[in-house]
């Protein structure tokens, strides 16, 4: 009895306990998110142009917007405005989603949808058939349906400079790159969110983030590379690697020493250690523009030093060379990184002096790369003056580019950095996509957590 | 130059070289003094400088030891003990410690001297420390300097290190302050001093290494100027001084001691350069002060220079002045000029002696004027009594005549009574004639001028004598003209002009009895119109000569000795004067020097002739 007795009491225990825990974890509706981002976009509107591409972007339109289709964690199409889709030669037609409205009580129609893309892409022919739009242009279907997976592409509903749109939450207030309040939507398609409003803050540093943090002033937070290591796991959760570090140089090679003399330069470079020191151990070092999650061959390009073959290339050319390696004068972080690649630098036999001027032969690049493999490419691309010739293609097209871009001698990786986001321990059920993207659709707060 | 003249200048001089000397002695005096001064101050501020230096090395010292005591630091050197130590762990400890512990840089050495964290160059983490071998070897050593290589520059600290050790494995911290301005602006310097550091990152000056907690706009143009100072100390490697002029005004220049600063070593490297400054600005504003007074001092001194020279005058150059103005009245024929004698002094003394001089003078002139009228009034009345004996011995013997033929032949008497008469009238007449020469000599007339042409008259009076010079019954003299005809008329008296030529032209015939040659001769010497009349007669002695104008001398049998003395008193009243140039046996020419423009003739009244023979 007596050891029966015990065992009903650890019973009962257990039981209270589990039936509490499972009360913790019930998701609960209200709640007010606390977010500060970096970004600080100028427009909420995703189509305009002018606004760099970023995920902190892509995390305001995704609250917002929606867009017709979306690509999951293994690089398919799935439904989310439009519930399916055909494709007839150079012509798609997708099937809309019924009963969706916009933030404003209209409801969603092949006409606004059709008006939404054209704005969005006028070299698009785009036409509102009855439940459904269609859309003809050179694209193939999986690069069609890639382009309207893209945040630019979202439907948006613009009446006189208002934006409407079908996604969570709906604009309360904007003050364009300070401020934004949204509400929750209680007649989205996809069901009220479990969060009442989300009050987001922009232009904040990692420091300043993660200041308001620790004081409570902060739910949810964007963190450096560096800060990761001394952030609490259990409240932590980054992307895959979507962000490269790499050394830019502002002109092309003058000649095939100087190409040397890059290479050089690339080969004296400890990646390892500027990676488990200097980032904490955050990131992957890199040989490649594009990380291997995205590409799948980016373990072909090296990533390690290799200090006597940099110093048998930098000994066939006499001349030294003088270089002034640039960086931000507002991230410390690029600062050791420049210092750290001098000082490797001069390992190699090679002079680096480190500048906070814009005057710099090379400098300390952060490169996007979460608009995906082919678009992030071609942005370097674009910025080394050598366009790529296709916008999409196969696994070894891109390999080739990549090969070319890397040959232009203008672009040296070190590191592919994910992006990482601390919340406070009473935010649950977030999530961050590959892309960096949070996910909050479903995301609530526990009761007295504010 | 006067003597009151010369008297100022002495008395300036005196003055003004008096002042100067004083001035450079006391300014030679102060100079040694504010370089004493200076010397005790750059010495005071070198052992403030080391004992500041001495103490911020102890407290450097004490808070690196503190660190090398905290737990993270053991914990720090077990791990090193266990494995490896990892350096992403300890990325911003020296940071944060450095910081907290005010630290301007700090280091954690592992045991073979790799960088486990550094505040300084956190990006060095896994490089050796260049100076850890001799770093390892100042364990527990007293605080010393360092020349910091960073990332692209250097800096001097004060550094010191500490180890601690777990087992054999130590984990040494280096940590050390920079020695940058606030380190200079913390010295307690005395009013007027400063010091600047320079850090000797090169072998060449660098103007960007020099330190100045005061520095200006224009740090690098004025860090140039203490480049040779700075090199001497580089390449001698010892203390020197030097005076920097950093403008042209002299309160900005700077007495700077470069006293060179050496690390840890043998070689004990040469890593900063302390630079104290002395300004002299106090000095050259006393310097100036002193200049200032000199000068008004001397400016003092010249104005009682000319009050003294004045006064002096008044004392002393004004009797002089008179003496020399009574000297300059006597020569002037003021025989009667007296100088005023006041006190007993030498000027005094001269001034007397200068009167009695005149008194003298006068005395004897009057005595010689005596003896001179005495002698003219004797050789008047010899000259009266031998022109009178002759007519009056005729008159004698024809009375005595008329008395004995009265009384011896009273038949004769008739006759000789009428020849007697005609004697007697004869002799009377040549009696009035002798009366009347006197008389005409005694009332010459004054010149009445008027322009007179010097040549016409010349040729007048040699046409009056061209009868008498070829006269029968005596010698022929031959007349020559010689006439420049550059000379024109002259301001005189034609009838006395006229006179005076005729009267030496009768005296040449006279001196030609055997005939001869008459030469009348004109010519413009100067301003002056020359006429010349010249006989090749027997000539004159020197004696002759010397008295030849003297009134009523001759040497005629029968002349009156008239002739030349009014020739002269013509002369004389022209404002001319007469010379005579005569040899024995070769003739005279007397020289008539007569002024072309009018001269008052009162002024040249008293000339005297000039003979030469």
């Amino acid at each position: 009895m007596k050891r029966s007795g015990w065992q009903w009491l650890a019973a009962s225990s257990l039981l209270i306990g589990a039936i509490a825990a499972g009360g913790e974890t019930r998701p609960r509706y209200g709640g007010t998110l606390r977010i500060e981002m970096s970004a600080a976009p100028a427009s909420l509107d995703p189509a305009e142009g002018n606004v760099p591409d970023s995920f902190g972007r892509r995390n305001i339109t995704a609250l917002i917007f929606d867009t017709l289709v979306k690509f999951d964690d293994a690089a398919r199409p799935e439904p989310v405005l439009a519930d399916s889709w055909q494709a007839a030669g150079q012509e798609l037609r997708l099937h809309l989603r019924r009963d969706v409205k916009f933030h404003d009580g209209s409801a969603m129609t092949p006409e606004s949808v059709a008006a939404s893309l054209r704005l969005e892409n006028p070299a698009w022919k785009v036409t509102a058939e009855p439940e459904s739009v269609s859309i003809q242009n050179d694209l193939a279907e999986d690069g069609l349906l890639a382009e309207l997976a893209l945040p630019r592409n979202a439907i948006v509903k613009r009446d006189s400079g208002k934006l409407n749109g079908t996604g969570p939450f709906r604009i309360v207030d904007w003050k364009a790159g300070e401020r934004l309040s949204l509400a929750a939507d209680e007649n989205c398609w996809r069901g009220r969110p479990f969060l009442d409003a989300i009050e987001i803050e922009m232009g904040k540093s990692y420091r300043d983030q993660m200041t308001a943090l620790q004081l409570g002033r902060a739910d949810l937070v964007e963190i450096a590379a560096g800060q990761v290591r001394h952030t609490d796991q259990r409240s932590m959760a980054s992307s895959k690697p979507i962000e490269l570090i790499a050394l830019w140089f502002a002109k092309g090679p003058s000649s095939p020493e100087e190409n040397a003399l890059r290479s050089t330069l690339s080969l004296s470079v400890d990646r390892t250690a500027i990676r488990d020191v200097l980032l904490q151990g955050t990131g992957e070092t890199a040989g490649s523009i594009l990380p291997n999650w995205m590409s799948g061959y980016g373990f072909v390009f090296s990533a390690k030093a290799d200090l006597v073959r940099a110093r048998q290339l930098r000994g066939q050319i006499s001349p030294a060379p003088s270089w002034k390696i640039g960086y931000s004068p507002d991230d410390p972080l690029d600062r050791l990184l420049a210092e750290r690649i001098a000082l490797n630098a001069r390992d190699a036999g090679l002079f680096l002096q480190t500048t906070s001027t814009p005057s710099a032969d090379l400098r300390i690049a952060h490169l996007p790369l979460e608009s995906g493999p082919w678009s992030s490419l071609g942005q370097i691309a674009d910025q080394i003056g050598a366009p790529l010739a296709k916008e999409h293609g196969s696994l070894e097209e891109l390999y080739a580019a990549e090969r070319t871009v890397l040959a232009s001698g203008r672009i040296i990786p070190l590191l592919q950095l994910p992006v990482s986001y601390a919340a406070f321990a009473g935010l649950q059920n977030w999530a961050v996509r590959p892309d960096a993207t949070l996910n909050l659709e479903n995301a609530w707060m526990e009761s007295g957590a504010q | 130059m006067s003597f009151r003249r010369k008297l100022l200048i002495v008395f300036s001089l005196t003055v003004v070289l008096s002042v100067a000397g004083v001035a450079l002695a006391v300014l030679a005096l102060t100079r040694r003094a504010f370089e004493k001064n200076e010397e005790q101050q750059t010495t005071a501020l070198i052992t403030q400088f080391q004992r500041e230096f001495e103490r911020r090395g102890a407290d450097v010292a004490q808070r690196v030891e503190r660190i090398a005591g905290l737990d993270v630091v053991l914990r720090m050197a077990a791990a090193g003990h266990a494995t490896s130590v990892d350096s992403a762990q300890y990325l911003d400890f020296a940071r944060s410690v450095g910081e907290s512990w005010q630290l301007d840089f700090l280091e954690f050495l592992d045991e073979n001297g790799k960088i486990i964290s550094s505040e300084q160059s956190p990006a060095k983490f896994g490089y050796p420390d260049a100076a850890f071998e001799s770093l390892s070897r100042l364990n527990q050593q007293p605080a010393f300097l360092k020349l910091e290589e960073l990332q692209d520059s250097s800096a001097l600290g004060l550094f010191a290190v500490r180890a601690t050790r777990v087992g054999d494995h130590p984990v040494y911290v280096v940590g050390g302050r920079k020695l940058d301005k606030n380190f200079l602006s913390g010295l307690d310097l005395p009013p007027g001093m400063r010091v600047l550091l320079y850090e000797n990152r090169t072998d060449h000056f660098s103007p960007e290494s020099l330190l100045d907690p005061g520095a200006g706009k224009n740090e690098a143009s004025s860090a140039e100027k203490l480049a040779p100072l700075i090199s001497g100390v580089q390449h001698s490697g010892r203390e020197m001084a030097g005076l920097v002029k950093w403008s042209s005004d002299p309160a900005d220049e700077e007495v700077f001691h470069a006293i060179p600063l050496r690390g840890t070593g043998g070689e004990r490297p040469l890593l900063g350069i302390l630079m104290i400054g002395n300004s002299r600005a106090a000095y050259a504003d006393l310097k100036r002060r002193i200049r200032d007074s000199a000068l008004m001092v001397g400016g003092a001194g010249i104005f009682l220079a000319i009050l003294l020279s004045s006064w002096a005058a008044a004392r002393v150059t004004r009797p002089v002045e008179r003496l020399a103005q009574a000297a300059q009245d006597v020569a002037g024929g003021d025989w009667n000029a007296r100088v005023e004698v006041k006190g007993h002094d030498e000027i005094a003394q001269l001034a007397d002696a200068f009167n009695r001089m005149t008194s003298e003078l006068l005395a004897h002139k009057e005595r010689l004027v005596q003896t001179e009228r005495v002698a003219a009034w004797r050789e008047l009345a010899r000259r009266l009594a031998h022109e009178l004996k002759n007519p009056l011995f005729p008159l004698q013997l024809t009375v005595e005549n008329l008395v004995k033929a009265r009384t011896q032949n009273p038949e004769m008497f008739e006759e000789v009574f009428r020849e007697s008469s005609s004697t007697l009238l004869a002799e009377i007449s040549n009696l009035k004639g002798i009366i009347g020469r006197f008389s005409e000599f005694s009332k010459m007339p004054q010149p009445q001028l008027q322009m007179v042409p010097v040549n016409e008259t010349v040729r007048g009076v040699a046409q009056l004598f061209q009868a008498q010079l070829q006269a029968p019954g005596r010698k022929a003299i031959a007349c020559r003209l010689e006439l420049d005809e550059k000379v024109g008329s002259i301001d005189a008296d034609p009838e006395l002009l006229h006179r005076a030529i005729s009267n030496l032209v009768l005296n040449a015939m006279d001196a030609m009895p055997e005939g001869g040659t008459l030469t009348l001769r004109t010519r413009l010497d100067g301003g002056q119109a020359i006429i010349e009349v010249a006989d090749t007669g027997s000539g004159m002695t020197p004696e002759e000569c010397a008295r030849i104008f003297t009134p009523y001398y001759t040497s005629k049998q029968h002349g009156t000795g008239l002739g030349l003395a009014i020739v002269q008193s013509v002369v004389s009243d022209h404002g001319g004067r007469i010379s005579v140039k005569s040899e024995a046996g070769r003739g005279s020419t007397f020289v008539i020097e007569l002024p072309v423009e009018r001269r008052s003739p009162q002024r040249t009244h008293g000339e005297a002739p000039e003979n030469s023979g």
